[in-house]
């Protein structure tokens, strides 16, 4: 069985023992996973595994996150996603051609808007993450010296349940990489709300668009 | 007690019919070429919510609220186990050699180790699901996904996968559950794997109501990106979306003086 399993060349993760092991050390240093903070400069996917980690670490550490804590996960959205992330670009591609007819005023309404529902709408999955969730990034296939790659990973949350493909798309800036789009189980979330927004704008405007956003946000 | 029945089932109906036509009926123009029928599709979309918020939701969240989560995985991993054997038959007929033995591979293992598919051994060691069906390999051999389309109960759907979904239905439901010969049983069975199905949305299907737009296109964006990618296959070989970008637009209109187009 495992010859074909390795045959897939899936990678496989860590037998229950070394789990066990792990969580032992962890339990004796009292510490949590002391990953080092997420370095932009490193290669894309030893990046997107810190972020990840720091991400887990935090979110597995507040009481206050599993009780859905919307302004709980906004702060910590704010401190750990948001550096890495450029949502600035993510919200311009979902806007498509209608991000050159609006005013700097708009596009920054626009942006704080779509941030405030992407949390809305990961706040749900974010507050189930326990101790039995991680993120493994796969094996890197594209070409780190490029401007534009995509980091695959697989979430393991808890023991009997699929493992969820997660895949993230990520740009060369000055700075180093920033994640700007980001794909769950086979689904571009820019690419989703693409259609979305661009029938909002032609039946409403920008300003219909930021305002339809905020209504729900404020639900 | 069957009279009532009938007349509601009746009831039930001839609402669908006048649904379905007021759905024609409406001059809505359609705003993505994916989908030239959208006033029916959104005709028969508010149907089926109707239908679901009046019976499948109630019906999936008390069986949520009656059956322990660790319960519910074992039923909703033993019915996904048994669906193995026809995501494998349309792997080969794929020639997705690869995911067809490590499909049927994951049958073995999960139907003995995992106690009749109840625990999903295989994932946990490394070789997750991979869910195949006829409408992917209809795709596989060429043929268009046609336009979008939602079907009375099922939902989302496009012209190929609902042609799929009949040779799925005989496929996967005739040749597993169909065989049984006890009737109440075999309906039974029929009844509980539609609410587990149901069951495991649940929490899609609010996240969907409270963060998109307009739940009709965010359904359909992320259907027809899903079904495309599948029927692609391997990751790495897909091309990623090529969003256009207008950051430097303005900028350079300014610079060579061309004023931009307003928009009316």
């Amino acid at each position: 069985m495992s010859v074909v399993f390795q045959l897939s060349g899936q990678r496989r993760f860590g037998t229950q023992l070394s789990v066990w092991l792990l969580m032992a050390l962890a339990i004796v240093f009292g510490c949590q996973a002391a990953a080092a903070a997420p370095n932009p400069q490193d290669p894309p996917p030893v990046f997107v595994q810190a972020v990840a980690d720091e991400l887990l670490s935090v979110l597995k550490a507040d009481p206050a996150v599993r009780k859905q804590d919307v302004s709980r996960i906004n702060e910590i959205v704010q401190a750990y996603v948001m550096p890495y992330v450029n949502f600035e670009k993510t919200t311009r591609l979902s806007a498509g051609k209608h991000w050159r007819d609006a005013t700097p005023e708009q596009r920054a309404a626009l942006v704080e808007a779509f941030r405030s529902t992407l949390v809305r709408t990961y706040a749900g999955a974010l507050s189930k993450i326990d101790n039995g969730t991680s993120m493994e990034v796969l094996t890197f296939r594209g070409d780190e010296n490029a401007k534009d790659v995509v980091v695959r990973s697989s979430v393991v949350q808890g023991t009997n349940v699929q493992p969820i493909r997660i895949d993230y798309r990520l740009e060369k800036t000055p700075e180093g990489w920033r994640i700007y789009d980001l794909n769950v189980e086979n689904i571009w979330l820019i690419q989703n709300y693409r259609g979305q927004f661009s029938q909002e704008i032609n039946r409403s405007g920008i300003d219909g668009l930021i305002a339809a956003l905020n209504k729900r946000n404020n639900q | 007690m069957v009279n009532a029945h009938c007349a509601s089932l009746k009831r039930l109906f001839l609402i669908s019919i006048a649904v379905v036509l007021g759905g024609c009926a409406s001059t809505q123009a359609p705003t993505d070429p994916a989908d030239p029928w959208e006033g029916m599709n959104r005709g028969v979309y508010a149907f089926n919510d109707e239908l679901d918020r009046g019976i499948f939701r109630p019906v999936a969240e008390l069986y949520a609220f009656v059956t322990p989560r660790p319960v519910r995985t074992c039923i909703r991993n033993v019915y996904l186990n048994i669906g193995e054997i026809w995501s494998a038959f349309n792997s080969a007929l794929q020639q997705r050699h690869f995911d067809a033995i490590n499909t049927v591979g994951r049958f073995m293992f999960n139907t003995t180790m995992g106690l009749g598919g109840c625990i999903d051994v295989a994932s946990m060691n490394g070789q997750p699901r991979i869910p195949n069906d006829f409408g992917i390999t209809l795709g596989v051999w060429g043929v268009p996904q046609g336009p979008y389309l939602v079907l009375p109960i099922i939902g989302a759907s496009s012209v190929r996968d609902g042609a799929g979904d009949v040779v799925n239905l005989v496929g996967n439901q005739l040749d597993t559950i169909g065989m049984i010969k006890n009737v109440p049983l075999r309906n039974s069975l029929w009844g509980l794997d539609f609410v587990v199905r149901r069951e495991a949305l649940l929490t899609v299907s609010k996240t969907v109501d409270s963060t998109a737009l307009d739940p009709y296109s965010f359904i359909r964006d992320a259907y027809l990106q899903r079904r495309e990618a599948q029927v692609l296959g391997d990751p790495d070989a897909q091309a990623l979306p090529d969003y256009e970008d207008y950051e430097d637009v303005k900028a350079d209109e300014k610079t060579l003086g061309i004023v931009p187009e307003k928009s009316p």
